[in-house]
């Protein structure tokens, strides 16, 4: 358990949960030949990003209502050092799947980026992804301690509860991305969803029992 | 060349790789859609990426998953409004159309995807002529097998089986539409469509409807599977347009398959997948965006 703790804590261990996932599409591609990935190699990537981005964010979401469930947990705590790491990184990998994006659509032309764009903001499975990342930069920028102190720590809450419209808008653009609604969506955002109404019960008991007491 | 002679080899060598539909090899082309100034697609690529939701709905999929799957004996209904019905074997049908020909079509998915194929097969002309549809036959409907117990993606319900597509008669008699049974001169793979694939190369590439088990000849328009799916997605005609696009993504160009090495290629995509010469009668008068 101890051992696990210290791994939890280790900003190494995380960085390298973080980057791992980023190289994985260079086993199939580079080494294994498979014809189905070398086919469109970058659109395999393109999702490869997405997913991982995905990931990152629900992960990071799930960091608060644990805390709270379990306050004690030595793990949980580990986990919660992490949340700008994790936070950032998700808007990290989301800003490489949106480069992929303009140079799977566009390649090194950068005359075709105005129509890319256009295409984007008029069809709403490209936009949310849009939206979606623009709140994972802001959000990104304003994680600097000095942001905190800038803005002020309601106004800075506030500011990231924007982080649960950006998963709702990457639930969507995930759902909307293939001709199928694919049943990941369901095993990523279900268990995210499962710990917020837990949390929520919880807090809720809590705040009464506070009033009560 | 080298990689189709190895997989040649190969098909030779490994057991449980005879697909139906072995008649007619080695086809003859057809010098009048040799594909000029088109370049093949190569082998491996067509055989591996593949969209053929009963055996799962990742391009990867297909493959392994339908490799164990048999295909032969295959046995074909052709009825509904016409004066010669019959159920055949595939290899029958190869000898009563009078054998297959080699054509090189360009494929154009509606993902935003193509390729260029050369098939064997033989025109869908001369299947409708020898079942000789009465006047009252307006339309094709092509049905797609199902058999749950030996095609694992067809206990859920992705789609709904058994996969329909369907032709206007015109577009069925089009000297362009064809039945696929081979592939670079190969009978054709399972995720391909083993043993007889509908291939027409003016529409999207759901439109070719694979392994059909029945071909019928209808007087109203059959709700094709995809259309059932996402009527607002996915149409009947299905005609490749850059100017009508998919509510999801735009249909203005394409990547294209296997080129371009790690960025990949893209071209511009072509109204009726540059076939308009050969199809744009078809749709006189007609207006593509509504009718899509």
């Amino acid at each position: 358990m101890d051992f696990l703790v210290r791994a939890v804590r280790s900003k190494a261990v995380v960085w390298t949960i973080i980057v791992l996932p980023g190289l994985w599409p260079i086993w199939p591609l580079a080494v294994e030949h498979d014809p189905s990935r070398l086919a469109d190699p970058l659109k395999y990537i393109l999702h490869h990003l997405g997913f991982v981005a995905c990931l990152l964010l629900v992960t990071v979401l799930t960091f608060s209502p644990l805390r709270v469930l379990w306050p004690k947990s030595k793990i949980v705590q580990a986990l919660n050092r992490h949340r700008r790491l994790v936070g950032v990184s998700a808007a990290v990998y989301a800003s490489l799947h949106f480069c992929t994006h303009l140079i799977y659509e566009g390649g090194t032309d950068v005359s075709a980026l105005p129509s890319i764009l256009r295409t984007a903001v008029r069809k709403p499975f490209q936009l949310t992804g849009l939206i979606a990342l623009t709140i994972l930069l802001v959000l990104a920028v304003t994680s600097l301690r000095v942001a905190i102190r800038w803005l002020g720590g309601r106004r800075w809450k506030n500011l990231h509860r924007l982080a649960y419209v950006a998963a709702a808008l990457v639930a969507y653009h995930q759902a909307a991305a293939r001709k199928i609604f694919p049943k990941q969506v369901l095993w990523i955002f279900i268990p995210l969803i499962v710990l917020e109404v837990a949390r929520l019960i919880k807090s809720r008991k809590t705040s009464v029992a506070a009033r009560e007491g | 060349m080298k990689q189709v002679a190895a997989s040649l080899l190969g098909a030779a060598f490994v057991p449980g790789l005879a697909r139906a539909a072995t008649a007619g090899f080695p086809a003859k082309t057809n010098a009048a859609f040799a594909g000029a100034g088109l370049k093949p697609t190569a082998y491996d690529l067509i055989t591996s990426y593949n969209n053929f939701y009963e055996f799962g709905t990742g391009k990867s999929d297909p493959k392994p998953n339908a490799a164990d799957w048999k295909t032969e004996p295959w046995t074909v209904e052709i009825g509904g409004l016409c004066r010669k019905p019959m159920k055949v074997d595939v290899n029958d049908l190869i000898t009563k159309v009078g054998g297959i020909e080699q054509r090189v079509y360009r494929m154009r998915c509606v993902e935003a995807w193509s390729m260029v194929i050369p098939w064997d097969g033989f025109p869908l002309a001369k299947l409708i002529a020898l079942a000789d549809p009465l006047a009252t036959a307006k339309y094709v409907k092509f049905t797609t097998v199902y058999d749950p117990k030996h095609i694992a993606g067809q206990n859920e319900s992705t789609l709904d089986w058994p996969y329909v597509e369907g032709l206007r008669m015109d577009e069925a008699n089009n000297e362009l539409t064809f039945i696929a049974t081979g592939i670079y001169g190969k009978p054709i793979p399972n995720q391909n469509g083993a043993p007889l694939r509908l291939v027409t190369p003016w529409k999207y590439g759901f439109k070719g409807a694979k392994s059909l088990v029945k071909i019928e000849f209808v007087a109203k328009q059959p709700r094709n599977t995809w259309n059932v799916m996402a009527p607002d997605e996915y149409g009947f005609y299905a005609n490749v347009n850059p100017e009508v696009d998919h509510p999801r993504w735009s249909q203005a160009s394409e990547r294209v398959i296997g080129a371009g090495g790690i960025f990949g290629a893209r071209q511009r995509t072509l109204l009726f997948n540059g076939y308009a010469k050969e199809v744009a009668g078809l749709y006189r008068g007609m207006d593509l965006t509504k009718y899509f």
